[in-house]
């Protein structure tokens, strides 16, 4: 894999914005390694797969995007989310010509990880098991990247454990009923029978739908942030607080709910952040 | 080109060269989901499949199999034909949901609160900065 230096584009998607502190974390963390990667992302810079019923909407909002990214004149595109990823090669590349080369943020941390090493110093003791899902990492492999990115973290344990979740993340098996149970009671399983005190999630919407498995007596964290936990990088996980706090809208606190506004928190957000556990 | 000429044409080029042998049916980890696939079995269901590529109607059990799809992936390294089965898969959703302004013979989940759940959740998370220029 060629990894073109120094501009970049960091595309986090769209429901990335559930979790600003992983946006700045990532971004941190490529500059870190020598990539200047400007974020971009949300409804404005969106792959189309929304619109999947509609080929002609779906194009359009791909190449607006597409549009975009080539205008920076930067030389790489930086993914985070495995299906913006796949979209840009399947269907909106094909379609839309680029000037850019596409790479996921896994590769990009793992080609560049000797830079990482040396700033990895604080000491993070956890048994984690990788939240693997059996998807992209055909295409990126990303189940083999991220346990070599993590392994570097000193007094961070990565144990194994063949079980992979269906889908390319837990988003597309939350979507058909009884999936995303199933998925995560084999995962707690496979953690009981490794003795993994954390659930390492790669993707956003895995992150989103495990956080609430902390009921069940099990750590979980995003893999942006157990390295940010390493180096010393504040990186509070505000998403998993208010999906596990009684009330969300106290652990949001009133400064937070003036910034999202009354209205939108109770029509768009609150019962999200009231949702009961899958399991 | 446009986006349906891409699905169109890929559609076209996929079916002709899949011979609905069914490995990607065994190997999906999703058919436990998708009712009636067990049942009609994986030769049949993947020649369902290759129907609503070329413009058909599918099958039942086909329909549900597409509708289950959740993109693991695993029936490209299944196929013996090496085809690009899971990109197949994706095609075949596209077709089903109506993309190409057919009725939909799958059923068709839009977030309509999509935009703006997204938007509310940066104004939570991001700075006045971050958001104008990240957005």
């Amino acid at each position: 894999m060629a990894v073109t230096p120094d501009s970049a584009v960091f595309w986090y998607g769209c429901n990335m914005t559930r979790h600003g502190e992983v946006i700045r974390t990532t971004t941190r963390l490529l500059e870190a390694v020598g990539m200047d990667a400007a974020p971009s992302g949300g409804p404005a810079h969106c792959c189309g797969s929304p619109k999947d019923a509609s080929a002609r909407i779906n194009e359009g909002m791909a190449k607006r995007t597409i549009e975009g990214f080539n205008a920076t004149g930067r030389e790489t595109l930086v993914t985070w989310c495995p299906s913006c990823h796949m979209n840009m090669q399947d269907s909106m590349a094909p379609v839309t010509p680029t000037n850019f080369e596409t790479v996921h943020v896994s590769e990009v941390l793992h080609a560049r990880r000797d830079k990482l090493r040396p700033l990895l110093k604080g000491r993070v003791e956890r048994r984690v098991l990788l939240h693997a899902h059996l998807g992209f990492n055909g295409r990126v492999p990303v189940n083999a990247m991220i346990p070599e990115i993590l392994l570097m973290i000193p007094g961070l344990e990565v144990v194994e454990h063949p079980y992979r979740a269906p889908g390319h993340m837990c988003s597309a098996i939350s979507a058909v009923p009884g999936a995303l149970a199933d998925a995560q009671r084999a995962t707690l399983a496979a953690m009981a029978e490794t003795g993994a005190d954390t659930l390492c999630t790669i993707f956003h919407s895995c992150h989103r739908e495990s956080v609430s498995l902390e009921r069940q007596g099990v750590g979980v964290a995003n893999w942006i942030h157990l390295l940010a936990e390493s180096l010393g990088w504040p990186a509070e996980d505000g998403y998993k607080a208010w999906r596990n706090a009684a009330d969300p809208r106290a652990a949001i606190g009133e400064a937070g709910i003036a910034a999202v506004g009354e209205l939108a928190y109770e029509r768009f957000l609150d019962a999200e952040l009231r949702k009961k556990p899958t399991i | 080109m446009t986006l349906v000429e891409h699905i169109r044409g890929e559609s076209a080029r996929l079916a002709s060269l899949c011979t609905a042998c069914g490995a990607c049916v065994s190997a999906c980890p999703m058919t436990p989901y998708a009712a009636g696939v067990a049942e009609a079995g994986p030769g049949a269901v993947a020649t369902g499949m290759r129907d609503v590529l070329r413009d058909g109607p599918g099958t039942p059990a086909a329909l549900a199999w597409i509708a289950a799809c959740t993109r693991s992936g695993v029936c490209s390294a299944a196929c013996p034909e090496q085809l690009d089965a899971a990109f197949m898969m994706r095609l075949a959703t596209w077709r089903a949901k109506g993309a190409l302004g057919e009725a939909p013979k799958i059923p068709v989940k839009e977030d309509t609160q999509y935009s703006p759940k997204v938007k509310a959740f940066a104004r939570l998370t991001l700075t006045e900065e971050e958001q104008a220029q990240w957005l």
